[in-house]
């Protein structure tokens, strides 16, 4: 090709053709959302704009490694790939042409401008983002086409990180790219718009605990999909400024995320919020978390669950220590996002919350209007009560809640950790309770099996 | 897997051209969006630098600047990347803007691996 947008520079090192791919699909898969976002404006097609994308990326496997990387990799590959489009639709109007010499109407040339409006990058990736959350995907499809489309991962990525067979994931992906032909590609306004929105935070939220609540293989955290979640939150929030609620749950995920690493102890086993070495959480993490939850506030407008969930966060991650934690405030939280997002894990953490403020009998108060129903046989009722029991100092009632729970969780990391608690409760004084309560504060959404 | 990035030039390079700023303003703000970069800063020059130094026994305090450095750190950045070819990648784009846009410039990024607390200290071979 010599017609390149610019000029490539000489390899910095004679790479073995392994690494040189490597690097090209890094390069590409960095640039790969705008390009593919750009081409969906330009084709309306999400499922040709990912195909002349991934041409671009073989062109690029087959030029960079003998000529180099170009000076501007994105540009290169955009130019390739709207070459592509070009071609693609000059044959289909031949094909158009000819159906019409055959007797058909006769169309006016349909080739789209690819050079129209190309400083619209935030809007190209937005509308990509709606496009892949679209409410007439089942929501499995809408995380898996965000990780393939928006995060440029690809289907054995996925599908790794998913626990699920690549075909599965490979069928899911293609469904979905076809359900979407004929949707409407255009950004949503108004009320359309914020439910829109709604969907994608949502979908955003649902990739970021399958991977820090496992629900399938080993192990119950999946750090790369956290960060997935994470680059796709702090993407939206640059998209949506104007929506406190964006902010918020970036600000909620990198609080979480600033956890990771103090939530698993030396073998591998679980550590709870309150047991966690304060010390090993990524200071990074939470600072940025911090500063996302001041410009969601900074807007001054109405919040939602999300940003009410960064709050929470954010008492946990201020105090230095677990017993600094400032409980007052986080059950008057609690009591808002019941009020604004009600649901029965809620509940359960603001009885948790109002245990720690207000003393065990104001927790299991709230427990106490809670329907067992809403929460389908989790553990997660018995455990909280087991633990609000405990710190009344009725052991007996506590050790049969407690074991209760162990009998009903389907995790064996958790189900040690309760036996565990109920013996110390039966062989002596109550030590360190609340060590049963596990996931909550974490203000996560109940889990499906999947 | 985290990695820090070091821009090193001459400390008498003079001060960048305005579209330099713009257009790293620019890819910066792209990168922080995109969560390729969490953190990134400047540095004072050495002239403001302190060292302080132990050799055999004896510590030293030395102000800056240092006369024997060549090349000295000017900034840093963090990236957040799902491999090292994508570090890399993101490194090497600091050095085509400066071809581009401040030409003359010479200087180099380094492009060095976080050890994570599992991990334990790195190896120092």
């Amino acid at each position: 090709m010599t017609s390149d947008p610019a000029t490539p520079s000489t390899p910095a090192t004679p790479a073995t053709p392994a690494t040189a791919a490597a690097a090209v699909t890094a390069v590409w898969r960095m640039e790969s959302v705008r390009l593919v976002a750009a081409l969906t404006r330009m084709t309306r097609d999400v499922a040709l704009a990912e195909d002349l994308a991934q041409d671009s990326l073989v062109a690029a496997l087959e030029q960079w490694p003998t000529e180099g990387v170009p000076r501007s990799p994105g540009a290169w590959l955009t130019a390739v790939a709207k070459r592509r489009a070009v071609d693609h639709f000059r044959r289909a109007e031949t094909l158009r042409r000819r159906t019409a010499e055959l007797g058909q109407d006769l169309q006016e040339a349909h080739v789209p401008d690819l050079d129209a409006a190309v400083d619209s990058i935030e809007d190209d990736v937005l509308r990509l983002v709606f496009l892949t959350c679209h409410p007439a995907l089942p929501p499995e499809s809408r995380a898996a086409l965000t990780l393939r489309l928006v995060g440029g991962l690809s289907t054995r990525e996925i599908a790794r990180a998913f626990m699920v067979k690549e075909a599965t994931i490979g069928q899911r992906i293609s469904r979905a790219k076809r359900t979407l032909v004929g949707q409407d590609v255009e950004l949503p306004t108004g009320r359309e718009r914020d439910e829109r929105l709604g969907d994608v935070m949502t979908v955003v939220y649902l990739i970021f605990n399958e991977g820090y609540t496992a629900t399938a293989g080993e192990g119950w955290m999946r750090p790369e999909l956290c960060l997935e979640a994470l680059r796709l939150a702090r993407t939206l929030a640059s998209l949506v400024p104007e929506e406190p609620e964006v902010h918020g749950l970036q600000a909620l995920l990198e609080l979480q995320a600033s956890r990771t690493r103090a939530r698993t102890g030396p073998d591998g086993e679980p550590v709870l919020l309150e047991a966690q070495d304060r010390g090993r959480w990524d200071r990074l993490l939470v600072q940025r978390g911090l500063a996302a939850l001041d410009r969601a506030l900074a807007l001054g407008r109405p919040v939602g669950r999300y940003v009410l969930q960064a709050e929470i966060a954010a008492c946990h991650a201020r105090a230095r220590r677990a017993e600094d934690t400032d409980w007052t405030r986080v059950a008057g939280l609690y009591d808002v996002l019941a009020a604004a997002a009600p649901g029965a894990v809620v509940e359960l953490n603001r009885a948790v919350a109002h245990g720690r403020a207000f003393g065990p009998d104001a927790g299991l108060a709230v427990l106490d209007l809670l329907d067992a129903e809403a929460l389908g046989g989790s553990h997660l009722l018995a455990s909280v009560r087991g633990d609000l029991l405990a710190r009344r100092g009725d052991a007996d009632e506590a050790v049969a809640a407690l074991r209760e729970a162990a009998a009903l969780t389907r995790n064996d990391d958790e189900r040690a950790l309760l036996l565990k608690k109920a013996a110390e409760i039966s062989s002596g004084p109550v030590s360190k309770p609340a060590q049963a309560v596990r996931r909550l504060h974490d203000t996560e959404p109940p889990r499906r099996q999947p | 897997m985290r990695y820090m990035v070091f821009v090193k030039m001459a400390e008498d390079v003079g001060d960048a051209p305005p579209r330099l700023h713009e257009v790293m303003g620019r890819e910066l703000g792209e990168a922080f969006a995109s969560g390729s970069i969490i953190d990134a800063g400047g540095l004072y020059p050495t002239v403001q630098s302190v060292e302080i130094r132990l050799t055999a026994g004896e510590v030293t305090t030395t102000d800056g600047p240092f006369a024997e450095a060549k090349e000295v750190v000017g900034g840093y950045s963090i990236l957040e990347a799902r491999s090292e070819e994508e570090a890399v990648a993101g490194a090497r784009r600091v050095i085509e803007i400066h071809r581009e846009f401040w030409p003359g410039w010479e200087g180099s990024v380094e492009v060095r691996r976080i050890a994570t607390p599992e991990e334990g200290p790195p190896p120092r071979t």
